[in-house]
């Protein structure tokens, strides 16, 4: 039990940084990105070709970021300047992510058990082998939290939240909300990448089917944050998002021990995403209709 | 100030729906003009509005602001000078954000927004006296998100969002409309106050001819795309609606459509 617990919190923290991209563009954005199944093995390609060959973990993250924040850009671009839907936009990109990763890749996986990855050098400043990666992926995923937290509190990090809010607004107070999605599109993405990347170092490969479901798995995470701690302030929300990212794969360990296949999981995943989705409207539908039957 | 020359702007051009929505409008505005507009459905009034705040592209003609000319200014750049109140209440506000992020934003219309701080201690401070002066009571809940307010309450705080920073020019398109009659003459009250203090130019779109005829000091009517009446000065201020509503038919030699304009009292 201790086991499950620790290797969800440890998931549950690095796909947390993914689902802190998702909660940029689903809640602050209001805009449906499925960029993300793309740019998450975006990220772990670059990753894990750069370590691969020989360099720089900490290079290897920056860059994987850097590849997120330009695939947002092009999803951003194609939505503003090229007036396409953003759920096609998204879609359009993440399709042709798949011949890019492969490009990068050069083949379908890179492992990466015999490279010195970003926890090889950890462990080498002395920190032991069972905690390095919850180590890494706490400081990394509150430090992410905490600076995200900050931005959206700044004048242009509001200029964002307006543009999700009421774009009609944020035009009408001088707010180029196009800049706007693009600047949502490539900081989330940019976030997506860099979990990509920590998590194929984590798992010891890159894969090219890694990136199926991640929007699915990410929508979870806010949903269940959003259901156990609401979201009052923007502190809790992302906090809330954490945290529905660690239930998320918490579940779906307790899942696998009751025997599911992991071949399951996108099916389980997605009822949970769907139950979470509607157990709102099915309740107010069913408090409407007994009220109109109390009358 | 404002001038408006040839303004044309047709929707669905080229097509069955063709649309001639303004037809060639010449309108100079004076600084420190409050204009109201009134006119029937369709006249054009709100596209007129749309068109100054560079909503829509217009087909033929130019505006000119302060001489410059804005007709291919994109809409965030122009509000950097005009501020706008809508008819909706809920389309002037972010409502999930909270009324002192509200008017923080606004509080950057004009400037270039950074990674500093959206709201301090000062920032707060002025915008409670901006809030105190409404007397709406809204200066104790800065931090109440915006959906929780009242349709009455929203669009006195969009009024201020739109004036925090002095506009060159205030767009009202029927501001008043989803009110009830009480909310409504706050809100009026409200905006004279705060036009005639700050001098601000304003265009006021509105469906109450009584209002229309008490407030700003000069009246436009339009219909069918133009723009049949511009009345001034003494000759508003003598004004009566019965009058108003003889000059239309005569303008627009037809019959007084009265089911959306409200007369007011009729004396």
């Amino acid at each position: 039990m201790f086991g499950l617990m620790v290797t969800s919190l440890e998931q549950g923290l690095v796909f947390g940084i993914m689902a802190l991209g998702v909660y940029i563009t689903f809640k602050v954005l209001d805009f449906p990105d499925l960029t993300v199944d793309g740019s998450f093995p975006l990220g772990a390609a670059v990753a894990s070709i750069m370590i691969f060959n020989g360099g720089n973990p900490f290079l290897a993250l920056c860059l994987a970021t850097a590849a997120g924040i330009a695939a947002g850009c092009i999803t951003g671009f194609l939505n503003t300047r090229g007036k396409i839907t953003g759920l096609l936009s998204g879609i359009l990109t993440m399709t042709a992510l798949y011949s890019i990763n492969l490009r990068i890749m050069g083949r379908a996986n890179v492992t990466l058990l015999n490279s010195r990855t970003i926890f090889t050098y950890i462990e080498e400043w002395g920190v032991p082998h069972r905690w390095v990666f919850l180590a890494l992926f706490i400081i990394t995923a509150f430090l992410i939290k905490v600076l995200l937290d900050c931005f959206l509190k700044t004048q242009i990090g509001f200029a964002l939240r307006a543009t999700g809010d009421n774009p009609e607004m944020a035009r009408a107070n001088g707010i180029n909300t196009d800049t706007m999605k693009i600047l949502g599109l490539s900081l989330s993405n940019g976030l997506v990448a860099l979990s990509g990347a920590l998590v194929a170092q984590y798992q010891g490969f890159a894969d090219i089917g890694m990136g199926i479901g991640t929007i699915v798995a990410g929508l979870a995470s806010v949903i269940i944050g959003e259901m156990m701690l609401g979201e009052r302030t923007i502190c809790m929300a992302t906090f809330a998002t954490l945290m529905g990212s660690f239930i998320y794969r918490l579940s779906i360990g307790i899942a696998l021990r009751l025997g599911f296949a992991a071949t399951d999981l996108k099916l389980l995943t997605t009822v949970l995403v769907i139950i979470a989705l509607s157990t709102p409207k099915i309740r107010n539908l069913l408090r409407s209709t007994s009220s109109t039957v109390s009358n | 100030m404002l001038e408006l020359k040839g303004v044309t702007k047709i929707f669905n051009a080229g097509t069955v729906n063709e649309n001639v929505v303004l037809r060639d409008i010449n309108l100079k505005v004076d600084e420190g003009d409050f204009i109201s507009i009134i006119g029937s459905n369709g006249a054009g009034k709100s596209t007129l509005l749309n068109v100054i705040a560079g909503v829509y592209p217009v087909d033929r003609g130019t505006i000119l602001l302060d001489g410059r000319d804005i007709t291919r200014v994109p809409e965030h750049e122009r509000a950097r000078f005009i501020g706008r109140v809508f008819q909706d209440p809920m389309k002037g506000t972010a409502p999930s954000m909270t009324i002192e992020e509200n008017l923080a934003i606004a509080y950057c219309r004009n400037a270039r927004r950074t990674l500093k701080w959206g709201l301090n201690n000062k920032l707060r401070e002025e915008f409670r006296q901006k809030l105190a002066e409404t007397g709406l009571g809204l200066e104790n809940r800065l931090n109440y998100k915006v959906k929780l307010l009242s349709g009455g309450q929203r669009q006195a705080l969009t009024l201020i969002i739109a004036t925090m920073v002095k506009p060159k020019l205030l767009l009202l398109d029927e501001h008043t409309a989803a009110l009830d009659p009480s909310t409504a003459r706050l809100i009026n009250n409200l905006t004279e106050k705060v036009v005639l203090q700050k001098g601000i130019t304003t265009l006021m779109i509105t469906h109450n001819m009584e209002h229309a005829i008490k407030m700003g000091n000069r009246l436009i009517m339009m219909d069918k795309g133009q723009i049949i009446l511009d009345i001034k000065g003494s000759d508003k201020t003598s004004l009566t609606v019965n009058e108003l509503v003889g000059m239309f038919e005569q303008a627009a030699q037809r019959k007084f459509d009265e089911d959306r304009i409200m007369l007011g009292a009729r004396s």
